[in-house]
Formats: C-alpha cells, structure tokens, sequence
C-alpha cells in the first residue's frame, strides 16, 4: 500500500519537474513569430503551387463576430470542403465587442493567424502596424467599389468588405400607416410623431441603453448626418484643436439627440438588453426605434410577417442621409506562409455565389459582392432602395475611421449614459470627450 | 413549483421542535428558496423556445419538455472535446496542485532558516496578485517559453496561479501535524524525503481533499487563461466554448441557458458527491489556520 | 565536534527542504511573478500593446493618474463594493451558518442549497441576474400586482445594491461552509461550561463562539476583501461597468484603458495601483485580526 502510494507520488512529482523543465528550456530558445501558426502545419514544404494547394493547409482564423455572425463559419467549413478540400479553417470564433481588440494585441506579440476576419475599421487601426497583407485585386474585383474604399490605406487594399449593415431609424409600418404618420424628414416632424404617440399612448422609441454600444452607436450615425454631413474632416480637425465637443454646436446636437431618445422611451431601459428591447418594437410596443440591420434577424425570429421599414434619423437641416455600413471584413496576415491558401479562401468567399447569398439571407445583410442578391424577404429593403437610388446613403467608415471606437466613441457613451442618467452634467460630458482625443485615432 | 412540494415534505419533523429551532427552521426554508429560485429559472429558460421567451411572462412554464436548446447547446459547444479537455485539465491541475502545495508548505513549516520564511511571504503575495489584470505579459511570457496552445502550457497556469493559496491552506495545516512522528522517523535514519511522503503525506489528506476540491471548481470555471493559452478547436475547455456561445447567442439565450446547465452539472455533482469529505476537509484545513 | 557534526547535518537538511520548494518556487516566478515585474516596467512607458517600441515615459503614467478623474470613480465603486461585500457577507455567512448549527432538520439540503451558486462561474452569474432584475423580478411584480422596482442594475444609484445582490447569492454558502466547519469544531464543552456559569445565548456566542471562530473570521474577512478588490467577471456580463461608469471597478477600467483604450502602460500602472492596495490592506486585515487571535 505504501510503496504503492509512492509510486504514484513519484510519477506526479516528475510530471510536475517535467513541466517545469519545459518552462526553463523553452526559455533558451528564441522563438520565432509564425512559431504558432506554422505548428498546425509543419509538413507542409514550400508549397509555392499557384492558386491551387495540393497538400493539406490548416489556415488560423480570428473571427471577431457580431451578434448576426454567428454561425457563417459553418458556412464557409462547408464551401470549403467542396472546393479545396485540402485547406481546414481552424477557426477563433470571439465577439467583436469585447475580445477581438484583445485578440489581436495578443497575437501581435506572437504573430498572427493567416485570417481576420473583423469590421472595415479594423483596417485603419491595424494596416499602419505594418501587420496586415494587401488583398489579390483578383478577389476585389469581384466586390462592390465602394467597399474598397475605407480599407485602402495609401492606394493599397488591405481589407475584403463582405457585406453591409444599414442603419437608421427602424419604424413599424403598420402603425405608421394605421396612425397615418408620414416618413419624419426634419425635427419638427419627428417631434409631431412624438407628441401623437404620447397622445395616444404609444411609446415612441424602443432602446437598450443597457448596452453601452447601443448609445456609442446612435451617437455616431447621429454625428454623421450632423456633423460629417457639413464637414467630413471633423475628426482630423478635433485632433488639430480646431473643433471640440465644448464649442461645435453640431456636435453638442448630436449628443442632445440621445436626450431625446432617453425621453421619449420606455423608462426601463438601461434594464433592458437587445433582445428584449427589439421584442417589444415587433409586439408593437414602440413605434420607431434607432438600430441597425442587426435587429432584423431578431425582429424576425419573433415574427416573421413583421412589417418594418427604415429612414435616417432627421438632422436638422433636414437632409439626412441613411447610413451604411461595410461589416464582414477580411483581412490576411503579412507574414502568412501560406498565402497560396489564403487566396483560395478568398476565392471561395467572393466566387461562391451560393455562399454568399446563404451568407447574406442568414445574416439578414446587404451583399457587397458584384451580382450576388440576398434573397430573404426584407421589408425595410424598398425604402433601402429609395435611398440609394436619391444617392441618399453615407458609407459611417468615415466617421468611425477619423474617431475610432475603442477608447473613443466607447468612452464617450459611458459618459453620455452618466449624464442622461443625471450623474454628470451635459458640460462634464463634453469636456470628458474632449479630454479623450488622444485616444481617438488609433495610431 | 416542485421545489416547494419538497421542501415541505423534507420539514415534516421527526423530533419535535423548540419554538427557535422552528422559527430557525422556518427562515432557513425561505432563505434556500430564495437561493435556489435562479436556478429555477435557468432551468426554466434551457427549455423554452425562442418565441415563448418573448410572448410568455418568464415565469410561466414551458409549454412542452423538450430538449432543442439542449442538442443545440451539445452541438455547438463540442462537448466532447471541450469537456474531455476541461476534465483532463482540471485533473492534472489539482493533482500536482495537491502534491507540490503540500511538499512546499512543509518544508516551509519544518524548515526555521530565513528563507523559508521569506518563501511564505513570497507565495501568499501570488493571492493577491490580480492576474486577470496581467494578461499580456502572462500571454507574453507563455508564448515565449513555447507553453500556448499546448495542454502542459495550460496546466503549468493553473499551477502556477493556484499554487499560492494552496501553500497558504497547506502551511497553516502544518500546525496540526504531530511533528514527533517526523522526528522519529528520522531518527530512523529516513531522509526527508521518506520522511515526507511516508509519515507526513498521509496526514496531510484532509487538507489535500479540500484544496483538490476548492481548486477543481477554480479551474473548471477558470475563462481568462484558457482563452489565453489554449485557443485551438482542439484544445478548448468548456467555459471558453460557452462563452463563445454566450457572446454570439445573447438573441438566442435559451441556449445559452442551456449550456449553463450542462456546464454547471458535472461540478454540482461533484460537490453533492464529496460534501462529506469537503466538509471535513474544511474543518481540518481552514478553521486552524 | 558534535556541535559541528549538528551543524552538518542542519545544512544537509536544510539543502533537502529547499529542493523541495524549488519546483514551487520556479512555476510561481515564472507564471505570476515575472509577469508581475513586466506589468511594473510597461507602466513607466507609454506601450499602446501593438509596436515593438515601447516608449519610457518615466513616472508620466502616475501623474497622469492623480488627474483621471475615471480612475478615482473606478477606485470609489471598488472600495463602496468591497466594504459593502465584506460586512454583508461575513455577517450573512456566519448567521447561516449559526442556524444550520442550531439542530434544524435536513441541515445538508440547506448547505447543498446556498452552495450550489458558488459552482457557477462569476460570468454567468452576472448575466443570471441581469435577466433577473429586467425581466423575471418584473413578472414577479405583475403576477403579485406589487410595484417594487427590481431595475436595480438599470439605475446608478441602486446599481450597486444590485450587484451586491448578485454577488452575495453567489458567495455567501461558500463562506458560511467554512464558518460552519469552525462552529462544530468548537468542543461543546466551553458551551456547557459558560451554561453553568449562568451565560444567555447572546453573551456565549459573543464570548466564546466569536473568539473560537477568530481563525474561520481572518479568513473570511481577507478572502471576501481581496476577492471583492479584484471584481471584474460578474461585470463583464451584467453592466459591462455602468450604466455610465457607475459600476466600473478598478479591474474594469484598466481592462478599458489597457485594451480597448490601447493604452497598456498607463493601464499597467493602474494594475500597479491595485497589486499595492491589495497587499495593504492583506497586511492590515491580517496583522489586526491575527494580534487578536492571540489575544484571544
């Protein structure tokens, strides 16, 4: 009995120095960045065959992914097998929010995975690291031209945008139609609405300000058609101390906004999360409600003969524009050994028609893909048009490009919530974001 | 709801009650039924559809038993894998946790030179250092020595950062160990090693259950490392799944609730199972320190 | 000659003790401790966490944070919620724990019951109950008809009360097991004693229970108070630090600041910040409670 206890002690207490031995061996060697990556993929040679892999390729993929996304890598795994069975995605799937920033900063101390794929203005952050590989025209050509356009840093591209988001004010049709409001165009329009569903009971804004995103993104499809709308170099000239927060009337207009979301919504929501909050718009709740077409797969889900449409939220010269948004963005690493592999992704991704149209119809997405429809019915897609054919769609990579997100637009939200809460006064809000402007350019 | 039904029946008293242990009785009986009642809920949650969250009130019932989230919630956390992974890690972690704790902490109690001295202070500080605020460089450092994304790498984390309040736990075990067997044994000629694992190991079992188990739950919810160290399909843990899960399903959380089922389950049996010998174990391991 | 044949021997002995804290001492240094020492030096520059250079910018980072006014909030919601934590919580935990130990039935029912919740992972507490104060309490109130307001996270006045909430259901059986293995290991001989000595119930727990449960109180006091110092995981899924800032602790906000905000010197030097408070008032609490153990 005892002897055997020992035994057993003696075998953990060499697992235990082996583990420790291997801390200090590894210690000795300098590792080499791809170190990780190349690891899944040892065997594999030069293979400098062109566009075609003949030997099996495992590819790491970091996917920072939006509520919507969930669930595509399936998609492509199986696109993949059929076309190149050779390469296997091995893929990190995190919440684009949260853990993708972190991700990457991590794997920038290692080296990257072969694919990222994140948001079109991931590409301004991370291309003038020198990090991120240029994309084959091959594949961008197969995509819209105005996707390349926010992911091309100093004439090159370094970001394949996939598909596209709108955003604006999500109304309940049949409401508007049965209380016989008309599409707001200014303010004073908007208000009349206001003042009708209060009138009658109805609450005008369905919101989730629990979700601080939710705030940090109203806010800025706002600033777009308040401020970028007048001067699309506003970012650069707040960074050049010749506009701020405290002073732009515009800006401060934008802000006010939020306020009137706030005021004019159902009293529980920095309670209330997404879900819950598009739930209450579909049982018809609310009337109207600023998102994105993020909301359409929930609206959906819950009702699927929902009938909704959108419109930009009005500005006060009242020619607001409705705003779009590339998402889906991918992007390679420079450093990739496997870059043979990587095109023939990219073939898959932009040349499957099908996939892209299964892509698009689960995602609830527009298609930034040349002769590529989604055909899932969406009822806010007629007014979408509209838009587009009045050349009234503003593509929101210009504002989050000047002012990023992370450290910026986030932090203002946070403060932004503080004052419609009462914590902080409308002042004390301004200023912090004009305190913040060294943190609002990524570089 | 059932719960009540149970409660009730377990209060039926077998020896007659005083006026306070009744009133006590009473209290306790509300307070665990508050204590429970989100768990309820979660499990209420895992087997709605999508669209009763939505139109019914979260109290209600169901409407059917029926298992979607569930399969769902298997399928996308690749529970094989994951769970294997978690089980394995787990395992491995607390074992050496256990041996290496309690061989540290009674060279630390036996030995009165100034550095073993110095050697408590240093491993007690690791309790209070906030790794989770240390990612980078963890990250860094592993990445360096050739640990990420490697099953040894994980678990050289979980030691490293559990080991601290195991020798705490140990050390102040110690006290309670009758130092005259050792000695004896050494008159016997027994080298300090013998000594340990021959006369001192055996002793030390109580407080080895209660670190096992206290660790084993840490490691087994443990997110941030995991996700440092192992992001492989191959390699993840259960809590890394689910909360891949959670971020990408908050419009879908029934299967999120469902997942937290399946991850919760194998541990709350784990204590229902062992409560016995972890109470003990914190009797014995705790209270004397 | 046998004084030094001893001295020989002690230094042989002594040579084996520390071939037995080596390995120890070797996966510590180099999993927690070296990273530690990183943190330090990337505090003095200003490292976004993305370039190869990284910056020295001296004692910058700590002037700056005597400036930041979100850093002195995020310290203020960190000491409001540990303060709050541990005095809720110890008192919770050992007036559990004295009713179990009181004789009641089914005892093991009850322990299973307020344990359960310390299984769960901090994470998925704090989205449990997120969906508990926003919609499953709500119902509460219409099926009852009341009116309490249960929007606790959604509010920054009662945000805090909230996660207290949330974090006391968590973790009050954890503790409560560990001060009711202190009480039954208390000989029942002392009670009987201080019976005939003519003690009420109240002065024999003040007077014996509490003085016997001193080693079951340090540790519940210094593990609730470095706990409640490191929050960060139940906020991650509930608030996400607000609404606002109302509920961003210290962890958080280096969190926001270090990643998010790229800014990983300045937010290594708030981690700093928080390794020195902890190891302050680890000291403080066990030097005071340990002089009264003794005293005792």
């Amino acid at each position: 009995m005892k002897r055997k206890t020992i035994d057993i002690l003696l075998a953990a207490v060499m697992t235990a120095a082996s583990v420790t031995g291997c801390g200090g061996s590894g210690s000795g060697a300098e590792s080499e960045p791809a170190a990780a990556q190349t690891e899944s993929a040892s065997e594999e040679g030069g293979g400098q065959t062109e566009a075609d892999v003949s030997e099996p390729v495992t590819l790491t993929v970091l996917a920072g992914q939006s509520t919507t996304d969930a669930g595509i890598e399936d998609m492509i795994d199986e696109a993949l097998a059929e076309q190149y069975p050779n390469i296997t995605l091995e893929w990190e799937c995190v919440d684009w929010g949260n853990d993708f920033q972190p991700k990457m900063q991590q794997y920038m101390q290692s080296g990257l995975p072969d694919i990222m794929i994140g948001k079109a203005q991931d590409v301004a952050t991370y291309a003038p690291q020198g990090i991120l590989g240029e994309i084959d025209s091959t594949y961008l050509d197969r995509g819209l031209d105005a996707a390349r356009e926010n992911v091309t840093i100093d004439g090159k591209t370094y970001g394949l945008v996939y598909n596209a988001l709108y955003q604006g004010v999500y109304y309940n049709k049949t409401m508007f139609a049965e209380n016989g409001w008309e599409i707001p165009k200014t303010q004073e329009d908007l208000q009349a609405i206001i003042d009708d569903c209060k009138a009658k009971g109805i609450t005008p804004f369905a919101s989730h300000m629990v979700d601080t995103w939710s705030i940090g993104n109203v806010t800025m499809q706002f600033m777009m058609n308040d401020v970028f709308n007048n001067d699309p170099e506003w970012g650069d000239k707040f960074r050049a101390g010749e506009v701020s927060f405290s002073e732009d009337q515009a800006a401060q207009t934008a802000y006010q906004y939020n306020k009137l979301i706030f005021d004019n919504t159902y009293p529980e929501t920095f309670s209330t999360e997404q879900t819950d909050c598009d739930a209450k718009m579909v049982l018809g709740e609310a009337a109207m409600k600023v998102s994105g077409s993020w909301s359409i797969q929930n609206f959906l889900d819950i009702d699927e003969s929902f009938d909704f449409g959108i419109f930009p939220f009005p500005n006060q010269t009242g020619d607001s524009k409705l705003i779009f948004e590339p998402n889906i963005t991918v992007m390679t690493s420079a450093q990739s050994e496997h870059q043979d592999a990587i095109n023939c992704v990219l073939d898959v991704l932009t040349g499957n028609q099908e996939l892209a149209t299964e892509i698009y119809d689960y995602t609830k997405t527009a298609s930034m893909l040349k002769d590529v429809t989604p055909t899932f019915a969406n009822p806010s897609q007629s007014d979408i048009d509209s838009y587009a054919s009045d050349g009234m769609i503003v593509d929101v990579t210009l504002g989050n490009n000047q002012l990023v997100w992370g450290g910026f637009q986030e932090e203002n939200a946070k403060d932004i919530a503080a004052w419609l809460q009462g914590d902080i006064t409308f002042e004390d809000a301004l200023a912090a974001s004009d305190a913040r402007v060294d943190a609002s350019s990524a570089n | 709801m059932a719960f009540w039904k149970k409660k009730e029946k377990e209060q039926i008293p077998s020896a007659p009650y005083t006026k306070g242990t009744l009133l006590i009785q009473i209290f306790m009986t509300f307070a665990a039924v508050l204590f429970i009642a989100p768990i309820l809920i979660i499990l209420n949650y895992s087997f709605k559809t999508k669209k009763e969250l939505y139109l019914t009130s979260p109290l209600a019932l169901p409407s059917s038993l029926q298992f979607d989230n569930y399969k769902k919630a298997f399928d996308k956390l690749n529970l094989a894998t994951t769970f294997t992974n978690t089980l394995l890690y787990t395992a491995v972690s607390v074992l050496i946790l256990a041996l290496l704790c309690g061989i540290t902490a009674w060279a630390i109690a036996r030995c009165k030179a100034k550095f073993f001295r110095f050697c408590y202070v240093y491993f007690i500080i690791g309790i209070l250092i906030p790794y989770q605020a240390l990612f980078l460089p963890i990250y860094m450092i592993g990445y360096k020595l050739n640990l990420t994304n490697t099953r040894y790498g994980i678990i050289f984390m979980y030691v490293a950062t559990g080991i601290s309040f195991g020798v705490f736990l140990m050390t102040s075990f110690m006290s309670t160990v009758p130092i005259e067997l050792e000695e004896a044994a050494r008159i016997d000629g027994c080298s300090v090693f013998r000594t340990y694992f021959t006369v001192v190991m055996p002793l030390l079992k109580p407080a080895m259950a209660t670190l096992v188990i206290m660790q084993a739950f840490q490691i087994w919810n443990d997110y941030l490392l995991a996700s440092l160290y192992v992001s492989k399909k191959n390699l993840k843990t259960l809590t890394v799944a689910i909360q891949s899960l959670f971020s990408a399903q908050t419009s879908d959380y029934t299967t999120a609730m469902a997942a937290i089922v399946i991850s919760v389950l194998p541990v709350a049996i784990l204590f229902i199972s062992l409560q016995k010998y972890f109470i003990k174990g914190m009797t014995v391991g705790a209270v004397k320190g | 000659m046998k004084q030094k044949k001893k001295r020989a021997m002690e230094k042989n002995l002594e040579k084996q003790y520390f071939v037995m804290v080596l390995p120890g001492m070797v996966i510590f240094t180099i999993g927690l401790i070296v990273p530690m020492f990183m943190a330090f030096r990337y505090s003095f520059t200003s490292w976004d966490g993305m370039t190869a250079e990284k910056p020295f910018v001296g004692l910058q980072n700590y002037i700056d944070l005597l400036h930041d006014a979100d850093f002195r909030a995020a310290w203020w919601f960190t000491l409001k919620f540990t303060v709050c934590n541990t005095i809720i919580q110890n008192v919770l935990a050992l007036v559990f724990a004295v009713a179990l130990d009181s004789g009641i039935k089914a005892q093991k029912l009850y322990r299973t019951a307020f344990f359960i919740p310390c299984l769960i992972s901090s994470l998925i507490v704090g989205f449990v109950w997120l969906k508990m104060f926003s919609n499953v309490l709500p119902a509460l109130n219409d099926l009852l008809g009341t009116n309490f307001n249960f929007l606790l996270l959604g509010d920054g006045k009662t945000v805090l009360s909230g996660l207290l909430i949330a974090n006391n259901w968590q973790w009050i059986g954890y503790w409560m097991l560990i001060y009711l293995a202190g009480l039954q290991s208390i000989p029942a001989e002392l009670h009987e004693a201080a019976k005939v000595d003519g003690a009420n119930a109240l002065t024999r727990f003040i007077h014996v229970t509490i003085p016997m449960l001193a080693p079951a109180i340090t540790i519940c006091v210094v593990g609730i108070t470095t706990g409640s110092l490191k929050v960060y995981d139940l906020l991650v899924s509930s608030t996400k630090g607000g609404p606002g800032r109302a509920s961003t602790s210290i962890i958080y906000q280096t969190y926001a600041t270090a990643i998010n905000g790229r800014q990983y010197g300045y937010g290594s030097a708030m981690s700093v910040t928080l390794v020195f408070v902890l190891l302050l008032v680890a000291l403080i609490q066990v030097k005071g409670l340990k002089s009264r153990e003794v005293q005792q």
